[in-house]
């Protein structure tokens, strides 16, 4: 592609768009994991604690995020995914699920979007 | 984002379903095995509702109390209390105590969700702080029985759980729920020790008595403890690792610490 068409700034369209596409992706992850999960469970809370007594009553899978994101503090779903040997696209899907669960508070940064569950928390 | 470090210091909790199954006595001979072989180690007081170690290692008077580092208010290293005086060995030996207090046991009892994430949060960091900044090698959790939130956050917090239980058919019930319902799910490695086993049983079919431990917990046995009038006699004056070094019961304690130091829990 020459750089004529693009404008001046070729590479931060090219980045707007990535990140853009990014974000369109997380969304339709969560649309997926609501489907599959039903939307029943999934009330949304607004700053509800992830405490241990929420961790036991999680499901399997949430839990084993929300674990890690506890020993973190914050991170990003890549970050999360190379501790739990999943894939970072389930990863992600789970941490924006517990974001609209109210457990989670997302930050994001550039490209990049952090998880974390109590802003003290975070080192 | 602060990354987990790979580090070879361990925090253990010791934890049982039921009260009076020996966890203190537990933790603090383990702990005082360990020092004595060599390592640094910490034991902290984590039972809030009814602290004991500082009647242990007769302790008027903390500057700073477990509580208040959990509460926010103070650091950890401020906590630490060495008692190195207390344990000889190669290792080093520090305490971390609860508050006796009534008033702080009442605080405690009465935090609300939000404060246990938060205490949460400061057990785990002190994997980066003592673990990793202080170069402790093992950190001991003593905690309360049962299913409540100080015991469950060092439970989470640990790389190892410890449980303490007798052959009490009700603490054999609770203890097997507890495997299956709290630490499964928390993908913990745990190992159990079963104490004020009957002297005759432990001596004549001890090979009998592992594989029976094995079939009804599913987890490994770290050890196996003889009711011993001596301990009961010594009213918890005695520490049996540094006071009774050639007590069986010392013995015993000298092998559970073998084995969680030579990474036998898988």
């Amino acid at each position: 592609m020459k750089e004529e068409v693009l404008g001046k700034k070729p590479l931060h369209v090219l980045e707007k768009i990535r990140e853009n596409l990014e974000r369109l992706n997380e969304k339709i992850e969560v649309m997926i994991e609501l489907q599959k999960h039903g939307r029943k469970d999934l009330q949304p809370l607004s700053d509800a604690p992830l405490d241990v007594m929420t961790l036991l009553s999680m499901p399997d899978h949430l839990r084993k995020t929300a674990m890690t994101i506890c020993r973190c503090g914050r991170a990003t779903a890549e970050e999360i995914a190379q501790q739990t040997n999943r894939a970072r696209a389930v990863e992600s899907a789970y941490l924006n699920q517990l974001v609209i669960m109210g457990y989670l508070k997302k930050e994001r940064k550039g490209r990049k979007a952090y998880f974390y569950a109590d802003r003290e928390c975070q080192e | 984002m602060s990354r987990v470090k790979v580090t070879m210091g361990k925090i253990i909790a010791v934890h049982s379903y039921k009260g009076g199954t020996g966890k203190t006595l537990l933790s603090v001979n383990l702990a005082a095995a360990l020092a004595k072989h060599g390592k640094k180690v910490c034991l902290f007081d984590l039972d809030f509702r009814a602290p004991s170690l500082f009647a242990v290692f007769n302790v008027e008077n903390a500057e700073c109390w477990l509580n208040d580092y959990l509460n926010g208010t103070c650091e950890i290293s401020k906590v630490l209390i060495d008692l190195n005086g207390r344990i000889y060995g190669d290792g080093e030996f520090f305490v971390g105590f609860a508050n006796p207090a009534t008033e702080a046991i009442r605080d405690m009892t009465a935090k609300d969700r939000k404060w246990e994430m938060r205490a949460l949060g400061r057990l785990l960091s002190l994997r980066n702080t003592l673990l990793n900044g202080k170069e402790f090698d093992y950190l001991i959790f003593d905690t309360s029985p049962g299913l409540q939130y100080s015991s469950i956050n060092a439970i989470v917090t640990a790389d190892l759980v410890v449980v303490a239980t007798t052959s009490d058919r009700s603490d054999v019930d609770g203890t097997r729920r507890m495997l299956n319902e709290l630490y499964n799910l928390f993908e913990k490695k745990t190992g159990l020790v079963l104490n004020k086993v009957l002297d005759s049983a432990s001596k004549s079919k001890k090979g009998d008595m592992q594989d029976k431990i094995k079939a009804i917990y599913q987890v490994p046995m770290l050890g196996l403890v003889p009711c011993f009038c001596e301990i009961l006699r010594a009213e918890g004056n005695l520490i049996f690792v540094q006071d009774k070094p050639d007590h069986p019961f010392t013995k015993i304690v000298d092998e559970i610490a073998k084995k969680i130091e030579s990474n036998e829990i898988n």
